[in-house]
């Protein structure tokens, strides 16, 4: 299927054309974050400014129009800084883990024999930790702050695309025209990119781009539980561990600080909902077992 | 078929389900006790425990041999003695330097073995050979020996180079003739020789609430495979590693109750000591709950599903509105807070400084050491939003090291106050007004999760800078193991850090932060130790051997008047403590020195 | 098929060796020191406290090798070495832990299985008129909540304010049932345990601490599995004798029910060890948030202390149970479907 005829599904798809909206909605609120909401030191726009020191959260007001969660970070400032956040953290580990994925996965897949075997026993090492504890023991003994928590990410992020590039290699290898360019004596090198890549890279770039919720929301956990953003920085997850120990209101008054935990937890569900679904329809759209 | 299954399987549990909710709310029994707290407990050795978690369950199955009285932490009344010791009943005897103790007959360890003094003596020893790296011991060495550590004695009677680990049977021996100098048996009597002079808070050091001067039962304790008495072993029972110390996990005191089950960070299971020397305790079973999440924690108080639970401080305004629930604030607790001034901080691969010069863009190792540095950060301070937003109001404000009610101290001592005209002008005079010229640039550190030592980060970051836009703060969060190697390794620049008070009396508050080789003190490098040895060491070693309260009271107050003039860090507050219960707890009144609950007091008929 | 097994049970103490240097290597990155704070708790200590013993104590600064063979030796031995965190000896720690994980694992798989299915076939059988639509939205939706975000609501409503489902895994009373001489623990799955007892009244109470982290389990695993059964759902629809059932006059719900769902059950299967590490994982969020005392909340609180004996121990068990996982669902689909051979 060419690409075209995906997007026009895509697009034709009314549950993925509402993800796209979506995601395009959150890609402009990146993009004007600056203008939305004006940093108070332009060389660390990540930190949300402090409107005072009390511990308890304030509900929206004229100068704060979604609240001040606990220790009075401005909830509106986070939210808009964290979508940036949030695609930064998406785009950069999905990026990059795939593309150590697409290698080994490659390489593995084309040489075959004993390369075969030890890349694919070490990519067993690597799968055979839960992935949120994997990342949790990486970012604990690396530090606090976004970075660690990607690299933390890419780290443990990168087998499944490698064992699904390895078996989409394996089957174009089996095909004559990759068999033949190896008896001309073409280089390895060149039919990797020319032939195996581009005849293979679709169901990768695919299965990344469904990834992108997941990974956004690991890296909020690891923020939840306090191993992730630096405190203070502009993170959903971060906002919403600020919400912990309020969710439950005053008695008589369960939902008092509601805006703590709902603003920012309807923004990471929206943010991971928009690439799900598209994700689910670009699923449907090339499973081979449901073309009619 | 198996939708029939599935059905009857979803049926069967919701009516299981439904059927316990019911039953459940019929179960608020009297005889049981339910305590929800945080953490865990480090150990159940009272003489290896150095941790509240540990001591508060250490309180309520071991006994010591003198009580705080009620509320005060300076009146004793009896308990495994039947006296407490003073000059006028002729028990301190010596100037001072002489304690005897008359032990309670007729007392029994809860596996019926009866108390003697052999047992208290041994408890004693026993405490002072074991004396684990990092432990409480230095406690009893300190009074009674004028040393720090089995080390310190080790290296007085044999020589350098030898740890007591390394003992021979008869070096051990040797040693050992020097303990036992200091604890006697006397008939019914127990009697302590303190050898290098008098030591005022010795009986707080032996009251219970400290679990080092728990009593413990030797004929037990040596089956159980602890110190075995004999004078040549002390290298096998010196400094154990924590698994292999014998009373870790098993207890066996003279205390209203008796262990039954410790799952380390979940929970410990006590039952009642039906033999107990006293009138039994009113509830058959106390739990300790160690759940961390604090909503979850509120939920089990607001359904009565606990009896007393944990409540941090900033937290406290969600539970005091809630019925049924009874909050006790402003207790004088035991703790403080304050900013450690580096007075010489380690240059030399440290991200905290920048270029670690004073061109703008870092701060030289000395910068601390300059007064006026130190005064501009202290003026620069907004102690008023600190105490009023952050304690919301539950602080004292520190007038020096020393914490309220304690020698020194008095409600209306002075404090700092936050006049940034003033911090303006130090800042000016610094380093002959080259920081005013060129600015500087240094890293605050705090752990994670402490939101107290955050926002103190935070708010001197926004005065500090506010007054020229040449400063630089930089406010980060690290976790408590890269803040305490900075601070070991003398890194930091301030370091936001609290001390827990190991007995009520202004020693132990002057030491570790005023002292050339305090806890705290030691980590503000040659620099500082110059200026303590000279100031503040003469002065602390005078307070510990003067016995005259009055005459005390003067040098503490000298010392605290002299850290807060010379600005030696920035002393902060003193946060009090609070107790969240339900209010058919009946009994309880606050003690500062009780290290948590206290069964034994309480009643919820 | 044998040979198969060998082979993959050959293979895997190779990779728990890979899994324990691998761990082993990120816990060496941090400093001597650094990792002393394991053993520090609180700055009174530092009085008495002498560092460089301490590291000598523990051989924190020794070469990585002589730190990694001093503690496979140990493994061989069978020793594990100290859980910090636990106040435990690894082994112990996780052995006492594990009935408590494994309990709520296998109470999750049966909503989540049974759900997922059920909502998978509805899919299918409606596939693209709305109520497709509406149940893959909704199973999508509950993919894209984050547990915390879920775990914590779930608790104000049930616990907060209906009062129903307390966190915790016991309640005092049910503990001291449990507790007492009369209670014998067969399993320490308390539920099973209790039936064996014949004590209703430990069952019930057990339950309902298990059905707040059992019901966000759920809505997370639903959507994944809708989506395998339905995607092979639907291809099972379009066989040929599904079509010759049809074409006799065998009614939809017979054709359905007897023929197409066995059928596209298959594949579900294969995802079951995937699934179970994405159990394991979600578990230190679950019970974390309901205080529920198991490995989850071990791993997680043993990884932020450093405690590394705990982590490279429960790294090791993890991948050990993964592994053993795998070669059932292995094999137990060799056994389902004849078509497939092991290779």
């Amino acid at each position: 299927m060419e690409w075209q005829e995906v997007l026009l599904k895509l697009i034709k798809n009314k549950i993925s054309l509402f993800g796209i909206g979506i995601i395009i909605f959150f890609v402009i609120i990146s993009i004007s974050a600056p203008w939305l909401a004006p940093p108070a030191d332009p060389d660390d726009p990540y930190m949300i400014p402090r409107a005072g020191w009390s511990i308890q959260p304030k509900p929206p007001s004229e100068d704060h129009i979604f609240g001040t969660s606990e220790g009075q970070y401005d909830i509106f400032y986070g939210i808009i800084w964290g979508a940036r956040t949030a695609f930064r953290v998406g785009l950069i580990v999905v990026g990059i883990s795939t593309l150590i994925g697409i290698l080994i996965g490659t390489i593995a897949g084309f040489y075959g024999g004993v390369i075969d075997e030890i890349l694919m026993r070490i990519t067993d090492v690597f799968l055979s930790m839960p992935f949120l504890v994997a990342a949790i023991v990486l970012t604990t003994i690396l530090g606090k702050g976004l970075d660690n928590v990607m690299i933390a990410l890419v780290t443990f992020g990168w087998m499944g695309t490698a064992r699904l590039m390895r078996s989409q290699v394996l089957e174009i290898k089996a095909e004559e025209f990759i068999q033949a360019a190896e008896a001309l004596g073409a280089n390895d090198i060149r039919i990797i990119m020319k032939h195996v890549i581009l005849n293979t890279i679709f169901p990768v770039v695919i299965n990344a781009s469904m990834r992108m919720g997941s990974i956004v929301i690991t890296a909020s956990s690891l923020s939840f539980l306090g191993v992730g953003a630096p405190t203070g920085y502009a993170d959903w997850g971060q906002m919403i561990s600020f919400s912990r120990n309020w969710i439950l209101g005053s008695q008589g008054n369960a939902l008092q600080f509601w805006y703590t935990v709902l603003i920012p937890g309807l923004a990471i569900t929206f943010f991971c909902l928009s690439w799900n679904l598209v994700g689910d329809a670009f699923r449907d759209i090339l499973d081979p077992k449901l073309q009619n | 078929m198996k939708k029939k299954f599935g059905v009857l399987l979803l049926s069967f549990i919701l009516v299981f389900s439904l059927a316990s909710i019911v039953g459940a709310q019929e179960v608020k029994k009297e005889d049981t006790f339910t305590y929800v707290t945080i953490g865990n407990q480090n150990t159940l050795d009272p003489h290896f425990s150095y941790d509240t978690g540990s001591a508060e369950i250490i309180y309520n199955v071991y006994e010591n041999l003198i009580a705080y009285q009620g509320e005060t932490v300076t009146e004793f009344v009896p308990l495994l003695a039947t006296e407490v010791p003073s000059e006028d009943n002729g028990l301190i005897k010596d100037d001072g330097t002489t304690y005897v103790f008359p032990i309670r007959e007729g007392v029994e360890f809860s596996n019926g073995n009866p108390l003697t003094p052999e047992d208290v003596k041994y408890s004693i020893l026993r405490g002072m050979i074991n004396d684990r790296s990092g432990g409480p011991i230095w406690m009893l060495y300190e009074p009674l020996l004028g040393l720090g550590s089995l080390q310190g004695l080790v290296t007085e009677v044999i020589g350098e180079d030898v740890s007591p680990a390394d003992l021979s049977a008869e070096q051990s021996a040797e040693v050992f003739a020097e303990l036992e100098k200091v604890v006697e048996v006397d008939g019914n009597n127990v009697v302590f020789h303190l050898q290098e002079g008098p030591y005022p808070p010795f009986l707080n050091i032996l009251a219970q609430g400290a679990s080092w001067g728990s009593i413990i039962d030797k004929e037990w304790s040596i089956e159980q495979g602890a110190w075995d008495g004999s004078p040549e072993t002390i290298a096998d029972y010196y400094d154990p590693a924590k698994e292999n110390d014998p009373l870790y996990a098993k207890m066996m005191g003279t205390g209203p109750f008796m262990l039954t089950e410790w799952v380390n960070g979940d929970h410990v299971y006590l039952k009642r000591n039906d033999n107990y020397w006293r009138k039994p305790a009113n509830f058959k079973t106390v739990v300790f709950k160690n759940i961390d999440e604090f909503s979850t924690r509120k939920l089990l108080l607001q359904r009565g599903d606990a009896d007393m639970v944990y409540v941090p401080n900033q937290f406290l305004s969600q539970v005091e509105e809630m019925d049924g629930v009874t909050v006790t604030k402003g207790i004088p607790a035991q703790q403080n807070l304050s900013g450690i001034m580096n007075w010489e901080i380690a240059i030399k691969g440290n991200d905290s400084v920048g270029s670690g010069q004073l061109d703008g863009k870092g701060i030289p190792s000395k910068f601390f050491a300059d007064k006026d540095v130190r005064m501009g950060f202290i003026n620069a301070f907004n102690f008023k939003a600190f105490i009023e937003d952050v304690r919301l109001g539950n602080a004292y404000q520190s007038g020096g090291p020393i914490v309220r009610p304690l020698l020194g101290t008095s409600p209306d001592q002075p404090v700092y106050h936050q006049d940034l005209e003033a911090a303006e002008e130090h800042f000016k005079k610094a380093f002959g007004g080259e920081v005013w010229e060129k600015g500087f640039q240094l890293t605050l550190l705090y752990n994670t999760g402490n939101t107290a030592r955050q926002a103190a980060c935070d708010i001197l970051k926004t005065y500090v800078e506010g007054i020229n836009p040449k400063f630089k703060i930089d406010v980060r969060g690290v976790q408590w193991s890269s803040f305490l190697d900075t601070l070991l390794q003398g890194k930091f620049t301030i370091g936001f850090i609290g001390w827990l008070g190991d007995f009520p009396d202004p020693h132990n508050w002057v030491t570790p932060y005023l002292a050339s080789d305090g806890t705290f003190g030691g980590w503000k490098g040659e620099a500082y130790a110059e200026w303590a040895t000279e100031h503040t060491d003469p002065l602390i070693a005078e307070g510990i051997k003067t016995v005259n309260p009055k005459d005390r009271e003067e040098i503490y107050k000298e010392l605290q008047t002299l850290a807060l003039e010379e600005g030696t860090d920035l002393w902060m507050d003193q946060p009090t403590g609070h107790n969240v219960r339900r209010d058919w707890v009946k009994g309880w009144y606050p003690n500062a020195m009780r290290p948590g609950l206290d069964a034994y007091i309480l009643d919820k008929k | 098929m044998m040979s198969y097994i060998a082979r993959r049970l050959l293979i895997l103490p190779v990779i728990l060796f890979g899994v324990s240097l691998l761990v082993f290597s990120m816990l060496m990155l941090i400093g001597p020191y650094k990792r002393l704070s394991t053993y520090i708790k609180s700055p009174a200590e530092l009085k008495t406290a002498n560092l460089d013993t301490l590291v000598d104590k523990y051989g924190l600064n020794d070469p990585f090798y002589v730190q990694y063979s001093r503690w496979i030796k140990g493994v061989l031995q069978g020793d594990f070495g100290w859980s910090e965190t636990a106040g435990q000896p690894v082994s112990k720690a996780i052995l006492s832990r594990f009935p408590a994980t494994l309990e709520l694992a296998l109470l999750a798989l049966i909503p989540v299985i049974m759900g997922g299915i059920n909502l998978g076939v509805f899919s299918a059988v409606h596939h693209n008129d709305p109520w497709d639509h509406i149940t893959r939205v909704f199973s999508i939706v509950g993919w894209s909540i984050p547990t915390f975000v879920f775990g914590l609501v779930v608790l104000m409503i049930f616990y907060g304010v209906l009062g129903w489902f307390p966190p915790g895994r016991l309640s005092v009373w049910a503990e001291d049932i449990i507790r007492s001489g009369e209670f014998i623990q067969y399993t320490h799955l308390n539920v099973i345990d209790g039936l064996l007892n014949g004590n209703l009244r430990v069952v019930g109470d057990a339950l309902r601490h298990l059905i707040a982290p059992v019901i966000s389990i759920s809505i997370l695993w639903w959507a994944y599995i809708l989506r395998i059964t339905r995607s092979s759902m639907l291809e099972t629809l379009r066989k040929d004798y599904i079509r010759t059932a049809r074409s006799k006059g065998v009614k939809e719900k017979l054709v359905i029910k007897k023929h197409a769902r066995k059928n596209a059950l298959i594949p579900v299967v294969t995802v079951a060890g995937f699934m179970v590490l994405g159990l394991l994982g979600g578990l230190v969020i679950t019970e974390t948030i309901f205080g529920y005392q198991g490995l989850g909340k071990f791993f997680a609180s043993a990884a932020s202390q450093l405690d590394y004996a705990a982590v490279l121990g429960l790294a090791l068990y993890f991948g050990f149970l993964l592994i053993i996982i795998n070669l059932c669902v292995d094999v137990s689909y060799a056994i389902i479907d004849p078509r497939i051979r092991l290779e």
